[in-house]
């Protein structure tokens, strides 16, 4: 395995970049759960620590759909990058933003004073869930992305072959940028805020984030197994079809309680109870695929684009749908359910994916036939078992808070700290565990390609 | 199903239910002022200084927002604006064993959150957050209750005291304060807090009849 065009060799920036924050995402997510015990643990206050943790995923989430991206065009266009100075410049330009947007996050956490009113926005921290990072870095990111979807449009006209798999990438990348949009200006009623607020953040991860998600799958199980394109695309189009038709309107499940009217309740119940179905038809695909498949050199590539596809369907479908009824959810609406969902979700649909893609990708990068492989096992495990762990402990939590607070109307700081104790000194047990799983990730990553490759079979080494 | 009709039903499907949304969207829109009272410079303002002091990252409001404190859609419901100003400019004043940092909130920005704060409790959230359906019921099935326990339930002083675990944590836990304090101190105390404790953000009970005061007082008492 070697890429064909030397350009593809640029996702290798974006990928270490995302490497990186992820390690740093994981770490401050330890300081989050101790500080659920002992709330003044660290020299910055939970919300700042809690900022950090959310923000630091998303970014490193898109660095590497960056990335992957910035692979898959030219392998699916045949040709070179339309420029690789300007996705240089691009890189650098991201990493230089998210820096500053950091060092802000921070200056506030030691002088909230700072975060002052600059022409009429916030300089340092826009006090908004996720998207907290200020106006100005709003703009810098929008051209940054604006920069990127130049360059891989660009590249795609050169050949025009217009693939089903990187259409329908470079549509919901592109339905993901203007996604952004809602979340850029000020409303003064908190309703209004919440409700453009929900555009941003389910329309990113139950639409466009799902839609590109669907196309990398089909791109994955193509070049693992080599089935013909044919038919992963035809899947491809009915799962990203039935994403967009039940999330779109899903959309509905945020729209309950906000101050916005009844009907939601039928919308949003109806529409986002059928959200798991898709997700289903993934996992579906990714089984018929890999038994059909003859010869898998990259069985750490395929073990995680299979594993991707389940835990997106366990996270997102499954530990969505359990709240996502409004009668359910009247009870269970900002409880510790919503962060254990919160966390499966994104860990099974985008941290697993990108991942994947590095194990898919990184070793054609590196120049490598085979690589060792055991230890994309274990960090794998490491990270799985700590994380599902994690989820059935906050779930734990929820239920009791849901079962004493909302049902029995004990007090919120009554159950945080007598009760729901245990739980909190579990997960910050656990978390431990997957921090150990990505360290042994991110040996890895800058590992394979760099070292022999040893005798044994690495799917005999497993075990 | 060929590709290219998987495709078409895949963009002008999302196409039809990305337009529904808009549509409802706008009806949304239409309809919102109806459903919260008019938003005043001072509400306004309220909700910048939430921003600024980035309160999302704690608390939930609307049930959205941080798992880590209290929601704050309908506290101002539950607790007197006098309470909740000193607790804004200062939590440990208020709550030895408060966690929520002191910010350096200023007066003025104290009163314009609470009428943001006052602002959001009269939403129209279709119901939510839902009354606790089992402590309702327990009420109902509930042995007689003297006249101070009922007082003590209908002035609201559970939600900062709590008795046997149940209430609220920010005023002293009054499970044993009959052996705590005497019937003088109580009765006086209930008159007018800060005269007993300097800075005290318990509200006055003085508006009361002697004999209300005396029931409650009986009831303190009777907590050993
Ligand atoms: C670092 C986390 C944190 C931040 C940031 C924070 N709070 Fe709090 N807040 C708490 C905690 C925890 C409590 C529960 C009581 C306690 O332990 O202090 C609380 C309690 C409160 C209460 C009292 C609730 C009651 O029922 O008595 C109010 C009101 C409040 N916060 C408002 C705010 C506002 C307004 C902001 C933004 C200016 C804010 N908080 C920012 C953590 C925080
Ligand atoms: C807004 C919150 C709040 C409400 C409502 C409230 N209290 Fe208090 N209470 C406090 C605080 C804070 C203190 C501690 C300062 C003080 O002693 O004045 C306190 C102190 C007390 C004490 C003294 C306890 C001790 O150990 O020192 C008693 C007794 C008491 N409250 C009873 C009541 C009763 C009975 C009611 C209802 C009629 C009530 N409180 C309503 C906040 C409240
Ligand atoms: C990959 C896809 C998904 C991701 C990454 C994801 C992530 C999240 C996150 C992070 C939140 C919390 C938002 C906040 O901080 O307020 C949330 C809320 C929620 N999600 Fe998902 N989700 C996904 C898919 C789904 C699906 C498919 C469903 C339903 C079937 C669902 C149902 C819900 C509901 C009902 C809430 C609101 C919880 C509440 O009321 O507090 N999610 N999701
Ligand atoms: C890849 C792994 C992880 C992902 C994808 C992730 C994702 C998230 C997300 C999306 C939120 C916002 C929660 C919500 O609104 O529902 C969050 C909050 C949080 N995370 Fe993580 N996280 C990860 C790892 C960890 C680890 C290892 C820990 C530590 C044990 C941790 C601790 C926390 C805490 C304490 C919060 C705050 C939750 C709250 O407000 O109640 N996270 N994380
Ligand atoms: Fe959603």
């Amino acid at each position: 395995m070697t890429i064909k065009h030397e350009s593809q060799k640029i996702a290798q920036n974006f990928y270490t970049f995302a490497v990186l924050l992820f390690l740093v995402q994981v770490a401050i997510g330890i300081i989050a759960a101790i500080q659920f015990i002992k709330p003044d643990f660290f020299i910055l206050n939970f919300n700042i620590i809690r900022s950090l943790h959310i923000n630091a995923l998303v970014v490193w989430l898109l660095v590497g759909l960056m990335g992957a991206t910035y692979y898959v065009v030219p392998e699916e266009s045949e040709t070179e990058l339309w420029s690789i100075p300007l996705a240089k410049f691009q890189f650098w330009a991201t990493v230089i933003a998210v820096t500053a947007v950091v060092l802000g996050y921070i200056w506030m956490g030691l002088n909230p004073q700072a975060n002052t009113l600059v022409f009429g926005t916030r300089l340092l921290n826009e006090g908004r869930e996720y998207i907290e990072a200020p106006r100005w870095a709003d703009i810098l990111i929008v051209v940054s992305v604006l920069v990127f979807l130049l360059n891989n449009f660009m590249t795609m006209l050169k050949t025009k072959k217009w693939t089903g798999i990187q259409g329908t990438l470079l549509g919901g990348l592109t339905f993901l940028a203007l996604m952004y949009l809602p979340g850029m200006f000020y409303t003064q009623s908190m309703v209004k805020d919440q409700f453009w607020w929900w555009w941003v953040v389910h329309l990113w991860v139950e639409g466009s984030w799902e839609v590109i998600a669907g196309a990398l799958l089909a791109f994955m199980l193509m070049k693992v197994t080599g089935v013909k394109r044919e038919v992963v695309e035809k899947w491809m189009y009915i799962e990203v079809g039935l994403v967009l038709f039940t999330g779109i309107l899903g959309l509905g499940h945020h729209y309950y309680w906000i101050g916005t009217p009844g009907y939601w309740l039928w919308v949003g119940g109806i529409f986002s109870a059928l959200e798991p179905v898709p997700l289903l038809v993934m996992v579906w695909d990714a089984f018929r695929t890999t038994r059909e498949a003859r010869v898998v050199t990259n069985k750490a590539g395929l073990y995680y684009t299979v594993a991707h596809a389940i835990f997106n369907f366990v996270g997102a479908g499954l530990w969505g749908v359990i709240h996502t009824l409004p009668q359910v959810n009247k009870w269970t609406h900002g409880t510790q359910i919503t962060t254990a969902h919160g966390h499966l979700a994104f860990y099974g649909a985008y941290v697993l994916l990108i991942l994947s893609m590095i194990y898919v990708t990184l070793p054609a990068i590196r120049g490598v036939k085979e690589y060792n492989q055991s230890r994309a096992f274990l960090s794998f495990w490491w990270m799985t078992i700590s994380m599902i762990f994690i989820v059935l402990t906050i779930t734990g939590a929820g239920m009791v808070q849901t079962y004493m607070e909302r049902l029995m109307g004990l007090d919120y700081v009554a159950v945080k700290t007598t009760y729901n104790m245990w739980f909190w000194i579990l997960r910050a047990i656990f978390g431990v565990g997957f921090l150990i799983g990505v360290g042994i990730f991110v040996k890895d990553y800058f590992k394979i390609g760099k070292e022999p490759v040893p005798a044994v079979s690495p799917a005999a080494e497993k075990a | 199903m060929s590709n290219k009709a998987a495709r078409n039903l895949f963009i002008f499907g999302s196409l039809f239910f990305f337009v529904i949304l808009v549509i409802l969207t706008f009806d949304t829109l239409a309809k919102l002022p109806k459903r919260a009272p008019e938003i005043t410079e001072e509400v306004n303002a309220g909700k910048m200084v939430w921003h600024k002091y980035d309160c999302i990252g704690c608390h939930t409001i609307l049930g959205n927002g941080s798992y880590f404190a209290p929601d704050m859609t309908k506290v101002t419901e539950r607790k007197p604006k006098e309470y909740l100003k000193q607790f804004l400019m200062d939590p440990k004043s208020v709550n030895p064993k408060a966690s929520m940092p002191k910010f350096g909130i200023t007066s003025e920005e104290a009163e314009k959150l609470i009428a943001f704060l006052d602002w959001i409790s009269k939403v129209d959230t279709n119901g939510w957050p839902p009354k606790p359906i089992l402590a309702t019921a327990a009420g109902v099935a509930g042995r007689e209750l003297t006249s101070g326990q009922r007082l003590y339930q209908s002035l609201g002083c559970s939600n900062c005291h709590m008795i046997n675990g149940i209430g609220g944590t920010t005023g002293p836990d009054l499970t044993h304060v009959g052996s705590k304090k005497d019937r003088v101190w109580l009765f006086g105390h209930f008159k007018d807090p800060k005269a007993y404790v300097p800075n005290s953000v318990m509200p006055g009970f003085g508006h009361l009849s002697e004999q209300e005061l005396n029931d409650l007082t009986d009831y303190m008492i009777a907590l050993k």
